[in-house]
């Protein structure tokens, strides 16, 4: 663990440490070095800004519905290509592709797909009787909309981590428990999940600390919109650094970030340890 | 464009006949060139860095610098193309260094007075005079695209790489709905109301294929410049000469409201169509009208390969002049300029500005406008007959717009902060679209926020 | 008797339906991922006219224009490389150095060790906006712009964490019966994680790898800010393609450059899937 620890300090020591500085501070943009210092100011701006609030809980929302849903699918989908045969080798590897796509390219083609105008996704449903739906015009379908791109673009990380979890579980246990004539509902509660969870665990930790970023796949689908409907709080911290270079006000926002973040990251690895050593 | 990226194969054949017209200058220069224009030498050459856009990057690496290094030889270019959501940081923390990567700058027509502020860019008209050629014409600018790289009255670059909002029709749309082709006086009470016309059948399959106009809808910075062409057609302007908006009132209100009405006639979906996907329903025929950026003009009437449309169908001009209000009435239109910039920390501030004065000199502009494609500020250049037959319409426009421009301070907002105030307007529109919010109340918090902007 | 071999009769034919069922949704579950695959695939040898048509085109003159532009008139096969040295390297040392923390944080049974773990992990919390313009400060003051390993380094600050909470959870889910049994036979806690362990969890790293070298493939905010043109990698190109401000995004090459960037990742996934299935004892599981 030293080298990786030490590597990580040397690395972010001084990022975060500027962070942290300048997020007390008025910037000036002709050295990147603090003006005047204004305490909380940048802290207090951030929270008073509506702006901020709304991207908050389009954030929650996102989440909510998205974590679940990219967990579930990931792991289903990781037992049914775990069935051994010939074409698993290819199935496994065709599976990683949504992960490779470059998200603004990702984001582009689900938008041409989608679009009333010209995409091939309301002709489909209409066939069914259904539609047409404006996916990126109406805010409760933009959301669905990001929702789905990214589950589209992240459940191959899940079913590719879980097919190997799925791999290392230990043969005999299983075998022991078909003598017994188990059957495999029982299997699968009794065995594989509490087996698996460690494995749950870290995946659904890693997949939180990457949905919480997430900000790629909202400007290159939805540009945030339409209103604020999807701009998830890293999008308004990125246009707040990126296009209005308020770098101060934006460490002050991702140091708020980074304290929400540690405290429900926390809750979750308490939640993992205590179903660990349930089991 | 994929044309953007590759080396020209041949150079049009009017413009060979053009640099044929020019041949004594060409005399002179291939004497110059001897000496390496006084730049730089066969064994010591001078090396520039420039940071550009990444959608006119390689052309201008792989046609415009071999034709600068015909004049001068010793000074090699490098141009570094970079994405535009992420430039202008990159642009601030690269001149902001003790020593900066980069001898030159492109930057956009909104981020002048910011860059400015840091005071590392190199005053051309005052500071750099003594370098500055003297048949090298500043007059002949365009007022408009000259000012874009002025602030608090110094001259921090010049315009390499002009664009204007304008507007595009379809006479063939018109021609169906049984309207005679706009002309350039029609106002916006007169295009609302041919709006419903448009919206018909143009392809006789039955149902309506065709809507009266596309443009920006979407969350983005770039749609308030619809709504405030409109604006800046009744007379008002986005942000007066203190500073202060100039939107939150009855005139404001209308523009966003009429820019919001515009989505009754605009295809399906295009509550979230923007830049890309306006232009796409255009060349498909698919729209009537579409508020544009002059620039997409060739890929949108001309290319082939990037169009459904022919030359004779694509109309061009400044976007419709304000109804019905007291005071001024005048076309509308956006100015969008990318200026050449020299950084004064650069070791060869006088070889950077010698780079600039070609690329932004009448022979520069010209052969960049023939060979390249990009639009020109000078009057001259305008004037000239062009390269191109497709050129003629496109510059006759471009020379008006600049007209209008000036006289209607038809920019984004000029301070260091207009970014800023960019993004404010971009977040309380694009709330407006939504009806998240009363236009009236979108418009009063844009105006409280960006007055706390103080710009 | 008779009454044992009908059950277990049953039993076969039962785990056989079952089988024959995942095989196929599994490869249902893979098509539906990849129609928006194929879809970019027919966009990138489409001519500009034909891809926003109504209704979409399936038939039309396919042209390769555009990769032969791209991989001919334009840096872009340079910044592939870079790219791939970029995503290996960041891949293999975080690999390496989070497997390593992973274990540790599995096994080793130290309080502070676990506080450190959680910190590193946590690490993960700060956006990398922020981070971004501090760490090109940074990279600036040591003279290390523009180079390979600076953004190796950077890739490497957001890799490992996940990769050692990965390897983690992998190295928690093996009986630890295994290492006292090499201990037994003599083997220190360094010989009996490159010996047991690593071979054991092999699919485990390896997915883990994949995941990572994905991540720094696909960056973007940290490449922009770091580089300048030597060690540029692809995606600052993708986003430039795709923010052109002059005609508007070209779509025929933005899939274009996808699918030219899309295709090493799937080949080094293909060439490892052997050992990605080659777990514990060879098994095949029967979760």
């Amino acid at each position: 663990m030293t080298p990786a620890a030490l590597l990580l300090f040397a690395t972010l020591a001084f990022p975060v440490g500027y962070t942290v500085y300048i997020s007390f501070a008025e910037i000036n943009l002709g050295t990147f070095t603090p003006d005047e210092w204004v305490g909380w100011d940048n802290y207090l701006t951030a929270l008073e800004d509506d702006r901020f609030w709304d991207s908050l809980s389009v954030t929650g929302i996102y989440l909510v519905f998205a974590l679940p849903l990219q967990m579930f699918l990931g792991f289903a989908i990781a037992f049914l290509i775990n069935a051994s045969w010939k074409g698993r080798g290819i199935v496994r590897a065709a599976f990683i592709i949504p992960m490779v796509v470059a998200p603004v390219i990702a984001g582009g083609i689900w938008r041409m797909l989608l679009d009333p105008l010209w995409g091939i996704a309301n002709y489909v449903i209409g066939t069914v009787g259904l539609g047409p739906i404006d996916w990126l015009g109406d805010p409760y379908w933009a959301m669905t909309t990001v929702i789905l791109i990214d589950t589209w673009r992240w459940t191959p990380f899940v079913t590719l981590i879980a097919s190997a979890a799925l791999l290392t579980l230990p043969r005999d246990v299983f075998e022991a428990a078909e003598i017994d004539g188990a059957n495999w509902w029982t299997m699968l509660w009794r065995i594989t999940l509490p087996l698996l969870v460690p494995m749950i665990a870290a995946t659904f930790v890693v997949r939180w600390l990457g949905a919480v970023k997430m900000f790629d796949i909202a400007l290159a689908a939805t540009h945030g919109g339409p209103g604020r409907a999807t701009t998830v709080v890293n999008l308004f911290i990125y246009e707040e650094a990126f296009r209005s270079l308020k770098f101060a006000e934006s460490a002050a926002m991702s140091l708020i970030i980074l304290v929400v973040t540690m405290v429900l990251t926390g809750i979750f690895l308490r939640g993992t340890k205590m179903l660990e050593e349930r089991h | 464009m994929t044309d953007s990226i590759r080396k020209p194969r041949s150079v049009g054949r009017r413009a060979v006949l053009a640099s044929l017209a020019a041949m004594p200058a060409a005399v002179i220069n291939r004497a110059e060139a001897q000496q390496g224009g006084g730049f730089g030498t066969a064994e010591k050459p001078i090396q520039l860095r420039m940071i550009a856009n990444s959608a006119f990057s390689v052309p201008w690496q792989n046609v415009m610098v071999p034709e600068f290094n015909k004049k001068f030889p010793h000074i090699k270019v490098q141009i570094d193309g970079l994405p535009y959501n992420e430039q202008l940081a990159k642009i601030m923390l690269d001149i902001t260094g003790d020593k900066p990567t980069y001898d030159l700058y492109a930057i956009d027509d909104p981020w002048v007075p910011q860059v400015a502020e840091t005071k590392q860019l190199l005053e051309l008209k005052k500071d750099a005079k003594t370098w500055t050629a003297a048949d090298y014409d500043w007059d002949d600018f365009n007022p408009a695209p000259l000012a874009a790289s002025e602030w608090k009255g110094g001259q921090y670059g010049v315009p390499l790489r002009c664009n204007m909002l304008l507007r595009f029709y379809n006479k063939t749309h018109y021609q169906k709905a049984g309207l005679p082709e706009p002309d350039i006086n029609q106002t916006w009470r007169e295009f609302i109301a041919q709006a419903p016309k448009l919206v018909q059948d143009v392809k006789g399959t039955g149902g309506v294929n065709a809507w009266a106009i596309a443009t920006y809808f979407t969350r983005d910075s770039l749609t308030p410049t619809i709504w405030q062409a409109i604006l800046n057609a009744h007379g008002a302007e986005l942000i007066d000469a203190q500073g202060k908006p100039g939107f939150n009132n009855p005139t404001g209100v209308k523009a966003l409201q009429t820019h919001i009405d515009l989505l009754q006639w605009a295809p399906p979906g295009a509550k979230a169509h923007g830049f890309t996907e306006s232009l796409q329903a255009f060349r498909q025929g698919q729209v009537a009208n579409m508020f544009q950026w002059g620039s997409v003009y060739k890929g949108t009437a001309v290319d082939p390969g990037a169009t459904t449309l022919k030359p004779n169908e694509v109309g061009i001009m400044v976007m419709p002049v304000g109804s019905n209000s007291p005071g001024i009435m005048r076309s509308g239109t956006h100015r969008g300029i990318w200026n050449g910039c020299v950084s004064r920390k650069s070791p060869n501030q006088q070889a950077a500005w010698a780079m600039l004065q070609w690329l932004s000199s009448k022979e520069g502009e010209y052969f960049h406008s023939s060979v390249v494609g990009a639009f020109p500020a000078r009057k001259s250049t305008l004037s000239r007959p062009p390269a191109e037959a497709w050129q003629a319409p496109v510059f006759k426009t471009l020379q008006h717009s600049y007209e209008i421009a000036a006289a209607g301070r038809m920019w984004r907002p000029r301070s260091a902060k207009s970014d800023q105030a960019q993004t404010i307007l971009a977040d309380e529109t694009a709330r407006a679209f939504n009806g998240d919010v009363k236009v009236a109340e979108a418009l009063a918090s844009a105006a409280s926020k960006i007055e706390r902007l103080r710009l | 008797m008779s009454a044992t071999t009908t059950r277990s009769g049953t039993h076969r034919r039962r785990a056989a339906i079952l089988r024959q069922f995942r095989i196929w949704s599994g490869v249902v579950a893979c098509v539906l991922f990849l129609l928006p695959i194929a879809w970019m695939l027919i966009t990138s040898i489409k001519q500009q006219r034909d891809i926003f048509t109504t209704p979409p085109k399936i038939i039309f003159a396919p042209t390769l224009d555009t990769y032969v532009a791209y991989l001919t008139n334009n840096d872009l096969p340079e910044r592939m490389l870079n790219t791939l040295i970029v995503a290996g390297g960041a891949g293999v040392i975080s690999i390496v150095a989070g497997a390593m923390a992973g274990y540790a944080l599995a096994r080793v049974k130290l309080r502070g060790a676990t506080t450190i773990g959680v910190l590193i992990l946590l690490s993960r919390g700060v956006p990398p906006i922020a981070l971004a313009v501090p760490m090109f400060l940074v990279a600036r003051a040591m003279g290390l712009l523009d180079k390979h390993i600076t953004l190796i380094l950077a890739y490497c600050t957001f890799l490992i964490p996940y990769v050692m909470w990965l390897m983690r959870g992998f190295f928690k889910a093996l009986p630890e019966e295994l290492e006292e049994a090499a201990k037994i036979d003599g083997c220190t806690r360094f010989g009996a994680f490159f010996r047991i362990i690593v071979p054991i969890s092999l699919p485990g790293l390896l997915s883990t790898l994949i995941f990572s070298i994905i991540l720094a493939w696909e960056e973007l905010l940290f490449a922009l800010v770091l580089t300048n043109r030597a060690a540029s990698t692809v995606p600052v190109v993708i986003s430039g393609i795709a923010g052109d401000t002059v005609n508007g995004a070209n779509w025929g090459a933005l899939t274009a450059v996808g699918t030219m960037t899309v295709i090493p990742v799937v080949i080094f996934a293909l060439l490892v899937q052997k050992w990605l299935i080659q777990g514990l004892a060879d098994g095949a599981t029967k979760g």
